[in-house]
């Protein structure tokens, strides 16, 4: 058993946290600034690089077959396919968001806070994906809200900016409030809140279902506010909006997706009630998928468009789970979470290269207006590269080949027709006509880009980094080849999809 | 060996589509130079190809239980359809080398029609529904770049979108059919649908069936999804001439053809494939008589053509549909190339503007006539062949009446025709346009074309071997040149069809001319320019979608108290569905 | 229902709640916001130690309940100074007239 790895996949980020901040605050002398901004920077890269170390010698052992658990008191950290999904989500927009960082937000007061929330941020994520206990998954959600709270607000001195961290705290923090009251319900009546002893507890209970019921209503409706389900999702597009490109993209990439897996988690010990959950997922999968088509079709604002987007995919992923939780089709849990995964890739693609135009037009011209649509006009002569992965990325979501979003999404679609049930089919019809609607505010805008004239904002813009395009390269590579292979990664999602089923025991 | 070849045929294109990007739009000679190469590397490919057609397949990879195995088969309809798509699309290239010289953005332009000259190759190759729809979806996106391309004009931006959102609605007929497919057959091979398509429950397999045609209708711009066409004409004419009249609107075609054993037994499906055709053969040809953009007049021209291969499935004419697509890709590709001549030489569209350009464009004028010759289906030219075999075909197999119509149609298309040829290149000069001579490139590719459209009638008979030969399941008869010549000649349907159109040329000699230029009834032509009722639908649906977008943006009002409100209320619609799905 | 110990218990929970809720509902100040936040909190610690009573495992409720209360005043930091930086920024705590986002 390779349990230091383990620890050190959740620890390594935690820990260097701190150590990023003191690293900013020693020596915070004017005439070192500008050192001081590479230390930091330096220091989170190094710190996310390492990560990724225990994170590899975890997933080997876990492919060994080796069970790794392990307890501190009674807190219970366990891995599954599940876990070492989200983990190698989170690590992968992680490092390319640090890298995309370092230009990004070089010489903002605060540098510091912002990587040491960062990174504690990421740690936190690998450690919910782990969590073996109802409470401690609420702990390391709450610790997630709190350091994306700060994140989201980071530029105190934009109104957007903290208005929309202040809508963000208070609906988030309603929807945890919601999520204890699940708990104390299940705690009520199961008597513990470790999750194979609840499991056991409602198997073998003969408390009225609709106890449970009632903590599962309250678990998805206090998770669905990270999650984003309409009609929880009010503070989404501002957050998402206002929120510093890198943070955007690990909103939009990572966050709401943890969010959907802690409510897995959390639905899951309420065995034999999987299909209820799955009805529900479906139902808030098509509301999804409609409102954020419809509301993203008259964005004016490039950030605010991709934030209703992100809706539209949650609606997708949704789909795929509530396919595998009404019919038991395991290809559906296969298909979100490969929905989950290029997601991030283009989400995350999406945001760093709007972020990489939004940092050349306006950040270097010491200007914070939001990037609208009409500024793109002609970017690509200027911005090839960025103009490209934007590109890619925007008709991946669209779900046009060969892109990964097309594979991820094919998979939902082959599932939902797998099941064999007349509902579900019609339902994958309706989720294909969405998709069709959906390219109908992407395709325009990447035409906008490769316009002849271009924006006045382009005119006067600056170059763009090599750190910037690094991490925009990369994503655009890796969505142009899972679009070709995308079996490369049914190695994760198989068994992350088995560990689900294996839960709802169906 | 056929696996190598198919690979480069893929592969080269696409290879050839990031090196021009590579290039960079500073070195515009090497750009064209690359193109150029790749593409008739591609072109040469496909025809090494042909001795090593067969049913068998030449690539099975196995992918992974939601994608099945990657797979290609290099069959007669996969091969003939290949060559179509990699020769004409490189005499499309070598055309663009003078039509696009000095043009901003060729990396772009290049990119994308390489990039669509692979895909439309994978398209008809592959042998797997999840590859068909995969290269269905590209071949739609690089049309849209490509419609797009002179995205600084507003009407080729609303075009391009026109045709992707479009194309991509019949595409969900696609997506729909094989998944249903799949869910019945456990399989996406191409050949398992074919073979056991009677295994499966009547209603599924008649879904399927409809599934696909809208697939094909919208594809092939077919009634009533024709109203894309028209609008994609704002795209560089070499685009015109191979995407939209060579190539990826025969996809429809081939979609139908390669399905058509599965789906024969179906009740209802040949009849409603056929109206189809019918319908939009007929409707175009009457759009195309009041038309003055050149361009336009072309593309319902296209349309109306499409309509009579699909007529000919309809009739169970297979071999006629597919002989006809062969004809119509050469002399269509044929007539855009030299319309793209007279635009670029002239620099409008609009032939109440021309006239009497013959005088001054003495080759593209022979060339143009030669095409539309052609397409009026006059003897000795490849269009007169497969139109003829097609009439033949619906003779046998279809209701009179709809035989009475499409000649009917036959006789529009003569008139039309004439019309179009003579506001371009005879008459009075109308207008004091400054005339480029053509280029060298440009007379190359049409030569090769004009050539073409005198001789491909004489491949019937290896078109018919081949097919029948390597498509087993379509039971399909190998007919000679030979047989096919003297069966045409000796029929009296033929007499009848070129009698009409004889009467149809001499009515516009003699009545129409004046009626060409302006005065055409004016319920025609507003009937024409609203598609006949279905440009309003479109638009109703559209203004709809972003009307509704629009209202529903007051649920995002922003006060906090109402998101609140949301929380409590997604509570309570939450244990209402419990209360509703869980008793 | 009689006047039980439980029951009170029952009832503050309920009522902590609904004073929660309805004040989220109709507030319009941010520090208000932040307080009736921190009554429902206070309603779910109840509740939490409430359940583990219920459940015979009084120590896991009680537990719980620290780690919350610990937790949600991070929270509620964190919203204060969310409101000091609107105060400063805006001049107003009045969270409608610093609603601009929308649509």
């Amino acid at each position: 058993m390779d349990l230091l790895s383990f620890f050190g996949m959740i620890s390594l980020p935690l820990i260097s946290s701190p150590f990023v901040y003191l690293s900013g605050r020693l020596g915070a002398h004017e005439a070192v600034l500008h050192r001081r901004s590479y230390v930091v920077r330096g220091f989170a890269l190094l710190a996310i690089l390492s990560a990724w170390v225990p994170f590899v010698r975890t997933v080997t052992a876990f492919m060994a077959g080796e069970t790794q658990e392990f307890m501190i008191e009674t807190i219970l950290l366990q891995v599954d396919g599940i876990s070492l999904l989200v983990a190698g989500t989170v690590l992968t927009l992680g490092t390319l968001v640090i890298l995309f960082s370092g230009p990004y937000m070089a010489g903002e007061a605060g540098e510091e806070k912002y990587y040491a929330m960062l990174l504690a941020m990421i740690g936190v994520m690998i450690g919910l994906a782990c969590a073996g206990d109802l409470f401690n998954l609420w702990v390391w959600f709450e610790a997630m809200a709190v350091s994306s709270y700060l994140l989201v607000a980071f530029y105190r001195e934009q109104a957007a900016s903290l208005e929309a961290g202040m809508k963000y705290l208070i609906q988030s923090a309603i929807g945890s409030v919601l999520v204890l009251v699940g708990i104390a319900l299940v705690l009520a009546n199961a008597g513990t809140l470790d999750m194979a002893g609840v499991r056991a507890a409602v198997a073998g209970s003969d408390v009225n279902r609709w106890v449970w019921l009632g903590a599962g209503a309250l678990f998805i409706v206090g998770f669905g506010v990270k999650v984003a389900f309409v009609p929880l999702h009010t503070w989404l597009p501002d957050a998402h909006s206002q929120a510093p490109s890198g943070i955007s993209a690990m909103l939009s990439g990572v966050v709401i997706e943890v969010g959907l897996i802690a409510m897995l988690r959390a639905l899951s010990v309420l065995t034999g009630l999987g299909e209820s959950w799955g009805v529900l997922f479906l139902t808030f999968g098509a509301l999804n998928i409609v409102y954020g088509n419809l509301l993203a079709l008259r964005q004016t604002h490039v950030k605010r468009m991709l934030a209703f987007s992100s809706l539209s995919h949650v609606g997708y992923m949704l789909m795929g789970l509530g396919i595998a939780l009404t019919s038991n089709v395991e290809l559906g849990a296969q298909g979100a979470f490969f929905h989950l995964f290029t997601h991030m890739l283009m989400k995350g693609l999406a945001f760093l290269a709007v972020g990489a135009l939004l940092y050349a037009l306006f950040l270097q011209n010491d200007s914070h207006a939001p990037l609208a649509i009409s500024d793109l006009a002609g970017a690509a002569k200027k911005y090839p590269l960025v103009a490209f992965g934007l590109s890619a990325a925007l008709l991946g979501l669209g779900g046009l080949p060969p892109l990964a979003g097309f594979m991820s999404k094919w998979q939902i679609f082959v599932a939902g027709f797998e099941s064999q049930s007349g509902w579900i089919m019609a339902l994958m019809v309706f989720m294909a006509f969405n998709s069709v609607l959906s390219l109908a505010y992407y395709a325009p805008l990447v035409n906008l880009m490769y316009r002849g004239s271009p924006s006045q904002a382009v005119t006067a813009g600056k170059p763009v980094s090599a750190a910037i395009s690094l991490p925009i390269l990369l994503m655009t590579l890796a969505v142009i080849l899972l679009g070709f292979f995308p079996q490369v990664m049914n190695w994760i999602t198989r068994p992350a999809a088995q560990s689900l089923l294996a839960f709802f025991g169906n | 060996m056929a696996l190598i070849l198919i690979a480069l045929i893929i592969g080269l294109p696409w290879l050839g589509a990031l090196t021009v990007l590579a290039a960079g739009n500073k070195n515009p000679k090497w750009q064209h130079g690359l193109a150029v190469g790749f593409s008739l590397a591609s072109g040469l490919m496909a025809l090494f190809l042909i001795p090593f057609t067969s049913s068998r397949v030449a690539l099975d990879l196995w992918l992974g239980p939601s994608f099945g195995s990657l797979s290609f088969v290099p069959d007669g309809l996969a091969v003939s359809l290949t060559i179509i798509a990699t020769v004409i699309g490189s005499l499309a290239v070598i055309f663009s080398v003078d039509y696009m010289r000095g043009e901003a953005q060729l990396g772009r332009y290049y990119f994308l029609v390489l990039f669509f000259i692979g895909a439309m190759a994978g398209l008809v190759l592959s042998g797997n529904l999840l590859f068909t729809f995969f290269f269905w979806e590209i071949t739609a996106l690089c049309s849209y770049g490509l419609i797009s391309f002179y995205n600084d004009d507003p009407k080729a931006v609303a075009g391009g979108i026109k045709a992707l959102i479009i194309t991509q609605v019949g595409g969900v007929g696609l997506l729909v059919g094989s998944l249903l497919a799949y869910a019945n057959l456990g399989s996406f091979q191409i050949s398992d649908l074919l073979s056991k398509a009677n295994t499966m429950p009547a209603d599924v397999l008649s879904i399927i069936a409809f599934c696909f045609l809208i697939a094909a209708s919208a594809k092939s711009a077919q009634f009533p999804f024709h109203t894309w066409l028209p609008d994609a004409m704002e795209a560089p004419t070499p685009i015109s001439a191979l995407i939209h009249a060579a190539t990826m609107v025969n996809a429809g075609i081939y979609l139908l053809a390669r399905f058509f054993p599965a789906f024969e037994s179906v009740p209802g499906w040949m009849e409603m494939v056929m109206l189809a055709g019918i319908v939009s053969a007929l409707i175009t040809a009457f759009m195309a008589l009041t038309a003055t953009d050149l361009k336009r007049t072309l593309a319902y021209s296209t349309v109306s053509q499409l309509g009579y291969m699909v007529y000919a499935i309809g009739a169970g004419g297979v071999l006629a549909s597919q002989f006809h697509l062969l004809s119509h890709a050469v002399f269509k590709a044929l007539l855009f190339l030299s319309a793209g001549a007279v635009i670029h030489s002239v620099g409008t569209r609009d032939m109440t503007r021309m006239g009497a350009l013959g005088r001054k464009l003495p080759y593209v004028r022979n060339v143009f006539v030669i095409g539309a010759l052609a397409l009026i289906g006059l003897p000795v030219f490849n269009g007169f062949w497969s139109k003829e075999l097609i009439l033949e075909v619906g003779l046998e197999h279809s209701p009179r009446w709809a035989y009475g119509l499409m000649l009917l149609g036959a006789a529009l298309t003569a008139f039309y025709t004439f019309r179009m040829t003579w506001l371009v290149f005879y008459g009075s000069s109308r207008a004091d346009l400054h005339v480029h001579p053509a280029g060298l490139w440009m007379k190359i590719a049409l030569g090769v074309l004009a050539i073409g459209t005198f001789t491909t009638w004489l491949l019937f008979g290896g078109l018919s071997g081949t097919l029948a030969q390597s498509l087993p399941t379509h039971h399909l008869e190998a007919e000679s040149t030979i047989h096919m010549v003297e069966m045409i000649l000796l029929a009296p349907a033929t007499w009848l069809a070129l009698s009409l159109i004889a009467v149809s040329l001499a009515l516009f000699w003699f009545v129409g001319r004046g009626f060409a230029l302006k005065e055409s009834p004016i319920w025609l032509r507003e009937l024409s320019e609203s598609s006949f009722g279905f440009e309003p639908v479109n638009t109703f649906i559209s203004r709809g979608i972003s009307g509704l977008a629009e209202q529903l943006r007051f649920t995002q009002n922003g006060q906090m108290n109402w998101n609140i409100l949301g929380i409590v209320g997604a509570l309570l619609f939450v244990l209402a569905v419990l209360l509703w799905s869980g008793v | 229902m009689s006047l039980t110990p439980l029951n009170i218990v029952l009832f503050g929970i309920v009522a902590l709640f609904g004073v929660g809720f309805y004040g989220l509902l109709i507030t319009r100040n941010l520090i208000k916001f932040v307080m009736v936040l921190q009554i429902l909190i206070k309603g779910v610690v109840l509740a939490l130690v409430f359940a583990g009573k219920l459940s015979g495992n009084l120590g896991l409720g009680q537990s719980t309940a620290a780690t919350v209360i610990v937790a949600d005043t991070i929270v509620a930091v964190v919203g204060l100074a969310l409101a000091v930086q609107v105060r400063r920024r805006f001049g107003t705590l009045d969270v409608p007239k610093i609603s601009t986002l929308r649509g």
